[in-house]
């Protein structure tokens, strides 16, 4: 606990942001979001919302695998579902685009229950492969559903609009991916502060028990699976525009892989975990491609990209490696113990 | 141990953030150290990942043009420069690529990795108006000049491609059986449509269809179904390697005489020989002569065969050809007295008509669409180890 921060109320004790310090640092994050986008080029702001949208979906995924305990492999195929929604409503109605989002985030919770069935029955690695087919039986639809999903080729999707204002590049789209992904994030931490929150930690940590004391798993455990799909339903919904292609092909089950891996990067069952998850597995591959960009390139004669790109792949799996190895509860321990470190400088934790 | 944890981390941070900040703030300033003449051509090229077997050879090809080029004075004595990057085949990052590559060049053409990203970029093409693209797709929908004003392929596109197929069996075998076998992808459906249109306006009867699951290897049920159609012609499309050697094999355990064909990504001479003695006789569609073609007059050929001696792969050709076509554009443009702006290299690369690729293309060539629908059938020769032509330059142009 940080020393001079006694919870004098209950208010106090259940604040999210527990400190004044706190609050000025999120603060100065706010600020710092928010004037990102005027000094950043279009390369950082592409990758600004690129890693938004990751966190969105990571915190969906969070939510189900971190702190309910139920591992899914299925994140990709909720994820296209909602982009999928997004493009036929914005193709076809040309719908607000917060109503094509809230579609595509309803669409992708109803198939996230339907998936979440087999979870009352099997747990771990069974309830993994269980939602795989998830993603094989969305790609088939996607590909098959021609007259609705453009079949093969899939769809393009005209540009948001906010306003009459056409939202086409990076600069405008990050003021619509940055605060729906803080909303989300802001929903999935206030859950945590409520009895669905703790019903789906009771879950993870002993189910039998959680039943015990009289949480239904039938019902938790299918709102857990809603609520995951719905945020990975509407970061593939940002993903839509965003990205204005969507076809079969851009939701395989490596995309549900690296969402698992983020949320294991990150810390399972921590919202700030989701976040730096997501960081580091979208940023950390581009900024090894800096580095390598920074190296001299003469020393490989003029090759420098060709010997240094499967090294590059190789640096970013030993890394993740190295982090499970040296920090299994992820990022958000090591953000922690740093902040600790400030915390009790000069003293040793 | 702890504090040695601890150091560890504070350190991969620091590190971390010393790589990122000044790097978010460098890149807003405009083009780096660039001399003001040169041309750049950009390239979201997947060293590494599933098509790192093409995208290394590709970005030879282009790199080697390139020398070539520039070597012989450039383009109107502009030099052009190319900056690739890796892409690790995936659309996210060819993105991130071209945004970094855009955000720190003034870029006038680029080299596209795959289908998905070119339709990703294609809006983005579409607002920046400065840039002409090509690409390794294929894809039948990229030849639609109306969708993709700033785009064209290096070759025929994949329904062309089985068009060619289709014309070499119509013309050797009338009225032949035929089976296509595809991947169920993006890539394998492609042709689908226009090959059952193509068969049917031959006189060709597509017998059966086979469709198999994206990275299958086992492929016995399938090799049944294709006995019971019992097709004089079997073309594969949507492959590389795997699974063709397998239902090859199965074939010929199975006494089947259908002869097997394949499209431009599986045709690479190395590839081909890989599959082993089976694949004598294996047929192919191929726009790019192969390095060793020794038939009349190629001097690029030849050039390509003293700067390497050793083989280079059909990804080679197409880059090569890819970097030649791009700058061609830019020339074309700049000698008319024009600014290099996408619309404007455009209009440049259409009015090529009857150009020499120096033996890269078997034919002159003759840009019209988005695409150039000429191709030769190339038959696996084991023994020789290499791919001999079967056919002459068949061309689907008008």
């Amino acid at each position: 606990m940080r020393i001079g921060s006694a919870k004098e109320s209950y208010a106090a004790d259940t604040a999210l942001f527990d400190s004044t310090t706190q609050r000025v640092w999120i603060g100065l994050l706010a600020a710092a979001l928010c004037a990102f986008p005027f000094v950043a080029s279009e390369y950082w702001l592409y990758l600004a919302c690129l890693v938004a949208i990751n966190i969105a979906s990571t915190t969906g995924l969070n939510l189900l695998t971190g702190y309910t305990g139920l591992v899914s492999l299925g994140q990709a195929a909720f994820m296209g579902l909602g982009a999928y929604t997004v493009a036929i409503l914005q193709t076809r109605l040309g719908s607000p685009f917060v109503v094509n989002l809230l579609a595509g985030g309803g669409v992708a919770m109803l198939a996230g229950v339907l998936v979440g069935l087999p979870s009352l029955r099997v747990k771990g690695l069974y309830l993994a492969i269980a939602t795989i087919a998830a993603g094989v039986i969305a790609h088939f639809m996607f590909s098959h559903f021609s007259s609705l999903t453009g079949g093969g080729s899939g769809l393009t999707v005209p540009p948001a609009r906010f306003f009459g204002i056409e939202l086409d590049d990076s600069f405008k789209l990050y003021w619509v991916i940055v605060p729906v992904t803080v909303l989300m994030l802001l929903g999935a931490v206030n859950l945590f502060r409520t009895r669905i929150g703790r019903a789906f930690i009771a879950i993870r940590d002993r189910d039998i028990s959680a039943e015990v004391l009289g949480i239904s798993l039938l019902h938790y455990k299918l709102l857990s699976f809603a609520i995951s799909s719905f945020y990975a339903g509407v970061a593939g919904g940002l993903f839509a525009y965003f990205f204005r292609a969507v076809t079969p092909e851009s939701f395989p089950l490596l995309m549900s892989i690296f969402f698992l891996a983020a949320v294991i990067v990150g810390g399972m069952g921590s919202i700030l975990g989701s976040i730096l998850g997501a960081v580091f597995m979208t940023l950390v591959p581009e900024l090894l491609k800096l580095m390598v960009g920074w190296l001299p390139v003469s020393v490989f004669g003029g090759n420098a990209a060709l010997i240094l790109s499967p090294i590059r792949t190789i640096v970013f799996g030993s890394m993740i490696v190295l982090f499970l190895i040296f920090e299994p509860h992820g990022l958000a321990e090591v953000w922690r113990r740093i902040r600790r470190l400030f915390h009790l400088w000069p003293f040793r934790t | 141990m702890k504090s040695f944890r601890r150091t560890l981390w504070l350190a991969t941070l620091a590190a971390a953030a010393l790589t990122a900040a000044p790097a978010v703030f460098a890149q807003k300033a405009p083009a780096k150290a660039e001399s003001k003449e040169d041309i750049v051509l950009g390239g979201s090229i997947p060293l590494t990942g599933v098509f790192a077997f093409a995208g290394i050879a590709i970005d030879q090809g282009i790199k080697d043009y390139l020398s070539i080029l520039n070597d012989g004075g450039g383009i109107k004595g502009r030099k052009v420069r190319y900056v690739p990057e890796d892409t690790g085949y995936k659309v996210d990052q060819s993105m991130a690529a071209f945004k970094k590559i855009t955000s720190q060049n003034k870029v006038s053409l680029y080299y596209a990795d795959s289908t998905g990203f070119v339709k990703t970029v294609n809006p983005e093409l579409d607002r920046n108006q400065n840039i002409l693209m090509t690409g390794a797709s294929f894809a039948k929908e990229i030849s639609d000049a109306q969708k993709y004003p700033l785009q064209f392929m290096v070759g025929p596109n994949y329904s062309e491609m089985v068009g060619i197929l289709l014309q070499y069996i119509a013309k050797t075998k009338p009225g032949a059986k035929i089976a296509l076998v595809y991947s169920d992808t993006e890539f394998g459906r492609d042709p689908v449509d226009a090959a059952r249109a193509e068969a049917k306006k031959l006189g060709l009867n597509l017998a059966t269809e086979i469709v198999t699951p994206p990275g299958s290897v086992d492929v016995s049920a399938e090799v049944v179904k294709l006995r019971r159609a019992d097709p004089d012609y079997t073309i594969f499309h949507g492959y590389v390697s795997a699974p063709i050697p397998e239902f090859i094999n199965q074939a010929k355990a199975l006494n089947l005489k259908t002869a097997f064909m394949g499209t431009f990504w599986s045709m690479d001479n190395t590839t081909v020989m890989r599959m082993g003695a089976n694949v004598d006789g294996f047929l192919g569609v191929m726009p790019y002569r192969y390095y060793y073609d020794a038939e009349g007059k190629s001097p690029m050929l030849e050039r390509i065969r003293k700067m390497r001696p050793e083989y280079q792969s059909t990804g080679y050709m197409q880059g090569f050809l890819s970097a030649m076509l791009l700058t061609e554009a830019a020339r074309r443009t700049l000698e008319a007295g024009n600014e290099l702006t996408g619309k404007n290299m455009k209009t440049a690369l259409s009015s090529i008509r009857n150009f020499d690729t120096g033996g890269i293309m078997g034919v002159p060539l003759s840009i019209k669409g988005n695409s150039i629908p000429v191709g030769r059938i190339y038959r696996a020769d084991f023994k020789q180890q290499k791919m001999v032509p079967a056919s002459e330059w068949i061309s689907l142009q008008q």
